[in-house]
């Protein structure tokens, strides 16, 4: 063929812009040669052709079928090419393959190759065209069995795959081509499961495919077994390398597919293709694996993707899988300044994330506030987004302000903040809820029980979360034996495995109650339902509705134990703190209900030993600091103005702890400042109606 | 709050006791089935006449080239005439009461355990289940939509065994069939593959307890999507009509993500929040996967299909960044710039096509 090829191109009269045929050193214009075919006269279109350019019956015929498919002619070109016997002519040419290329003698076993390389890929080429043209003319199930065959042949002739230095050019072209257009045509013709084995075929066997036409293949591929919604079960046995990874389903071999078409890149074998990305996005998010695309995204060199976009991907992906330090990192990097500080997503994702925390919610507060300046033009919609999570975050930032004034005035601008969303939002049940938590937290407790009454008919009872306010407003109203009907008529809907957090809610509203007995049947039924939830799952759990709020075994020793010492039964007591103190060995709450035992007991010294132990473990749990000024008070006038410290402080991280604004009062009080004790005292008792079971920050 | 009160709110379905039954029946007759398909073929010939000869109690008149069709059940599944009355009684007021003849006909014919006439009810669990989730807190007793509901659940729970459905998220610095390099890597590398759970282990269900709604039209949903290639195209579309309603948002303030920073607001129609519901991921993700079939799958050239799909991709992801949802609004961008950059591509090079020369050489 090289041979031939550079005659061709010393020929001086060859001019590209006249179409011409070209063979054996020979060129002719196909002026003639139309016109018969135009006047329908193949035999003789094709008599001229062999007279002019000396060749043989096929090649004429493959020639001219060339001819008129180019000239856009397929019909024609299907009656030129069904005058071939393509068949017979691939099977003259099998025997190829037996010879194995000698070592010695290259160049003699090389010209037989040659020569046998061009007849195939003429005939192959033919083929080729046939289905081409076949699928021009809607035709499509026929189009794929011809090329099919051309794809039959090619593994029968090179049976060890082609090889990578001795093929001809256009052989190998018309390979390609068939390789890529087969899996099309089974698609268009609705041929699902033909598609995905000719897709595998294409990428499996050895077709000596060039870096692009390979990765084409594999992206309509990997789109294809992504989106057609089509399960044909995962690749065969016989493809299986050993130790090497095996896709089980659809999804797994179209995100492995992607994942390589993305290594490709960085391996500069290919192409930048941000749809490739996008679809790997789709994929793995589906799959609420959004951590892996994060790795993913990592990866992409710089300069592809623009930063800012690829923080804002990043900081969606990482605060998905629920790493929102990261994300909220990734996020003040893209809010910067000198970056996109105005894009309204990032601002509100970021106000999200601080909401979440106390001590990020001022933080949050200015993002809110930025976002809510954003919230003009296409973001208008926004608005009321970014008023929610103003309020939350302000809601969270009274939490830890430091003076009454400023935690009032916080609270009363979250309610604010949270009323004119939903203003904007009326039927976001979330924001419903969220109302809800905030009127119960500034005990508001009337529309904090309106509200949850609301968020329970507009989601039609379907969310945990709305029961459980209700009980608990219920609870803070001192109704108990309404509220146990809340928790009741909430297990009626919920499935067993969600029970959890109601159980433990109805044992302490038992407890309320005085109906201890019940109390500690409920536990022990609960008890049975965590042991039972930890044997039987693995690491493919339910995902429960409740996750975020499980009851762990450990809370519920630990309620049993608190129940036991309340009705003084030490041994049941000590047995029950016994278990869980297997589960976990140091905790600040076991250490509480231990020196609560020894005090009730009269055992000061070692009551006291065991509340500072717990403070030494967790120095803000606010109960023992109440406790130990509650005991320190009791040890002379002398020891005052420590447990004053002490209560005070309590009081500071728990404003509404009813129990240390009461024993705060009676430090004043012994301290002779009657005014101060009768202030806190009031306090105590007003709070005292309001005491909910569960704290409400426990529902968000 | 009553006890009435709560009882409304929790609608009890009426005929569910036959459910799990049933459907265990199910999976035994498809067993059956390939031993046997001479049998099996004029059964399923005479059940799909029986399904629509029992039609003529919900419809005054059915269509004559039904009665006729040698294939009963694929013109079932595909008249517009039959999908058109259908659609109209699904949305009527009181359509979805335990007594409802068409809720009736599309249980009865489910539990004909003929996949072809499954085909037909899961065509309609769009509309079943738009209507039904927007209408589920409206105190409306929906046994009859329910009973399809867990018809339909009960089956997927009995063909998966209840076994979750997991993918392991590829790790590829080990090699794969896809690898190019044959090079041995070493085999006791223990592969720490990512196992995600697509659908979490399936509980039989007897009734709709309110917390298990999304769960369960979940997995009806994801019943309908692994049968999605043999759905007529109406009924996805229906399907990104609901979305839409259930999003509650406007979405065309997106329709042009690239002008997304311009001031150049469309106007946007309010009060059509009607019908918005809550998107837990359970129920979100089987709708996005859908989508993501109806954007980009083998009818993406479908015209009216993909506005409707894009439409309702737009709203979807509006609601996802009204709810701050980061896997969803990371889902539903993606597949906006995907469907924006289709449009954009519209005639790509097809490169099955043969090089045009003028001088066409041997």
């Amino acid at each position: 063929m090289s041979e031939s090829e550079s005659e061709e191109l010393g020929q001086p009269e060859i001019d590209p812009s006249v179409r011409q045929v070209c063979a054996n050193g020979i060129c002719m214009h196909t002026t003639i040669v139309e016109a018969k075919l135009d006047e329908g006269n193949i035999q003789e279109a094709e008599s001229a052709l062999r007279e002019g350019l000396s060749l043989n019956f096929e090649e004429a015929r493959a020639l001219l079928g060339r001819l008129e498919y180019q000239r856009g002619n397929v019909e024609g070109a299907l009656r030129v090419f069904d005058g071939i016997d393509l068949q017979a002519a691939i099977q003259r040419m099998q025997p190829l393959a037996e010879k194995p290329p000698s070592k010695k003698g290259r160049s003699r076993s090389d010209s037989v190759h040659a020569v046998s390389q061009h007849a195939a890929s003429l005939v192959l080429e033919a083929v080729y065209l046939k289905a081409k043209s076949l699928q021009k003319l809607g035709r499509l199930n026929e189009a794929a069995q011809e090329c099919k065959s051309v794809l039959d042949a090619v593994e029968k002739i090179f049976y060890d795959g082609i090889p990578d230095v001795l093929v001809d050019n256009k052989l190998q072209e018309t390979v390609s081509h068939a390789v890529e257009l087969l899996p099309e045509l089974w698609k268009q013709a609705g041929c699902n499961s033909e598609a995905m084995s000719a897709y595998r075929r294409a990428l499996l066997s050895q077709w000596n495919l060039d870096n692009d036409c390979c990765a084409r293949i594999q992206k309509a591929f990997a789109v294809f077994l992504l989106y057609s919604g089509v399960e044909v079960g995962p690749p065969s046995l016989a493809v299986q390398i050993d130790g090497s990874y095996v896709p089980r389903n659809n999804l797994e071999e179209s995100i492995l597919l992607f994942m390589i078409l993305m290594r490709k890149y960085y391996l500069g074998k290919i192409k930048w293709d941000p749809s490739i990305v996008e679809h790997l996005n789709f994929a793995l998010s589906l799959c609420g694996q959004t951590s892996v695309l994060a790795k993913q995204l990592e990866e992409v060199m710089p300069g592809v993707i623009h930063r800012i976009d690829r923080w804002k991907t990043l900081a969606l992906c990482h605060s998905g899988a629920g790493q929102n330090k990261i994300a909220l990192n990734l996020l003040r990097k893209s809010l910067h300044r000198h970056e996109d500080p105005d894009d309204i997503l990032s601002l509100l994702l970021a106000s999200k994330i601080c909401s979440e925390d106390t001590f990020l919610a001022a933080e949050g507060v200015e993002y809110a506030q930025r976002a809510i300046a954003n919230s003009s033009g296409l973001n208008e919609h926004l608005k009321g987004v970014g008023l929610r999570v103003l309020g939350l975050c302000l809601g969270n930032q009274a939490k830890v302000s430091s003076s009454d004034f400023e935690r009032f005035r916080l609270q009363s601008e979250a309610l604010r903040s949270l009323d004119s969303a939903v203003a904007l939002e009326k039927e976001n049940t979330d924001l419903i809820l969220e109302l809800g938590v905030q009127y119960a937290e500034h005990r508001n407790l009337n529309a904090a029980l309106r509200y949850a009454k609301q968020y329970i008919d507009a989601t039609g009872g379907s969310v945990l979360k709305g029961w459980r306010l209700l009980a608990l407003v219920l609870s803070a109203q001192q109704r108990y034996s309404e509220a146990v009907v809340v928790i009741d008529a909430a297990l009626d809907e919920t499935a067993k495995w969600d029970q959890g957090p109601l159980l433990r809610m109805k044992a302490k509203l038992q407890i309320s109650q005085s109906l201890h007995t019940d109390a500690i049947e409920t536990y022990r039924y609960l008890l049975a339902l965590v042991q039972a939830q930890r044997k039987s799952y693995g690491p493919l759990k339910v995902v429960l509705q409740a996750e975020d709020d499980k009851v762990s075994e450990y809370e519920v020793w630990h309620g049993l134990a608190n129940l036991y010492s309340s009705l003084s039964h030490w041994k049941d007591a000590e047995i029950c703190l016994g278990k869980a103190r297997v589960l976990i060995e140091f905790s600040a709450e076991t250490l509480h209900t231990e020196g609560l035992m020894h005090e009730k007991r009269g055992e000061f010294r070692e009551a006291l030993s065991a509340y500072t132990n717990a403070l030494l473990l967790e120095p803000s749990y606010v109960p023992c600091k109440i406790l130990v000024g509650a005991l320190l008070c009791k040890m002379g006038p002398k020891m005052l103005p420590v447990a004053r410290t002490l209560l005070s402080d309590a009081l500071r991280i728990e404003p509404t702890n009813r129990l240390a604004w009461y024993h705060l009062g009676l430090v004043h009080r012994d301290d002779g400042r009657i005014a101060d004790a009768v202030d806190c005292f009031q306090a105590a008792s007003m709070l005292e109606e309001s005491d909910p079971v569960e704290s409400f920050s426990s529902i968000l | 709050m009553s006890d009435d009160d709560l009882d409304t709110i929790a609608p009890h379905s009426t005929f569910d006791d036959d459910t799990t039954t049933t459907a265990t029946t199910t999976a035994t007759a498809e067993d059956t089935k390939p031993t046997k398909p001479h049998i099996t073929w004029c059964d399923s010939y005479t059940k799909a006449q029986a399904t629509i000869e029992s039609l003529s109690s919900i419809l005054p008149n059915i269509p004559q080239s039904l009665i006729s069709s040698e294939t009963p059940a694929t013109s079932l599944l595909d008249d517009p005439e039959i999908a058109r009355e259908f659609s109209r009684l699904l949305r009527q007021p009181n359509s979805g009461l335990g007594d409802n003849n068409l809720c009736r006909w599309l249980y009865d014919t489910f539990q004909t355990n003929q996949p072809a006439l499954q085909l037909v009810v899961l065509r309609f669990l769009p509309i079943l289940a738009g209507v039904y989730l927007s209408r589920a807190s409206l105190h409306k007793p929906l046994a009859g939509f329910e009973a399809v509901l867990l018809a339909l659940y009960a089956h997927e729970t009995t063909s998966r065994n209840g076994q979750a459905i997991t993918v392991s998220i590829p790790d590829i610095s080990h090699s794969s069939i896809y690898h190019e390099t044959t090079k041995q890597i070493s085999k006791n590398v223990s592969t720490e593959l990512n196992i995600a759970v697509i659908c979490p282990s399936l509980e039989p269900h007897g009734t709709v307890r309110s917390t298990r709604r999304a769960r369960i039209v979940g997995v009806a949903l994801e019943l309908y999507y692994s049968k999605i290639s043999q759905m007529p195209v109406d009924s996805k579309i229906e399907f990104c009509e609901f979305c839409k309603i259930w999003a509650g948002e406007n979405g065309d303030v997106y329709s042009a993500m690239e002008v997304l920073e311009e001031g150049n607001r469309e106007k946007e129609k309010e009060g059509s929040k009607e019908g918005r519901i809550n998107l837990p991921w359970e129920i979100l993700q089987p709708i996005l996967r859908i989508l993501g079939h109806c954007l980009m799958g083998p009818e993406k050239n479908n015209k009216e299909l993909s506005k409707a799909a894009c439409d309702a991709c737009r709203s979807l992801y509006a609601r996802c960044l009204h709810d701050l949802n980061p896997k969803a609004i990371l889902a539903t961008g993606s597949l906006l710039k995907l469907a924006k950059m289709a449009s954009e591509l519209n005639d790509e090079d097809d490169h099955t096509e043969i090089a045009q020369t003028n001088v066409i050489s041997l």
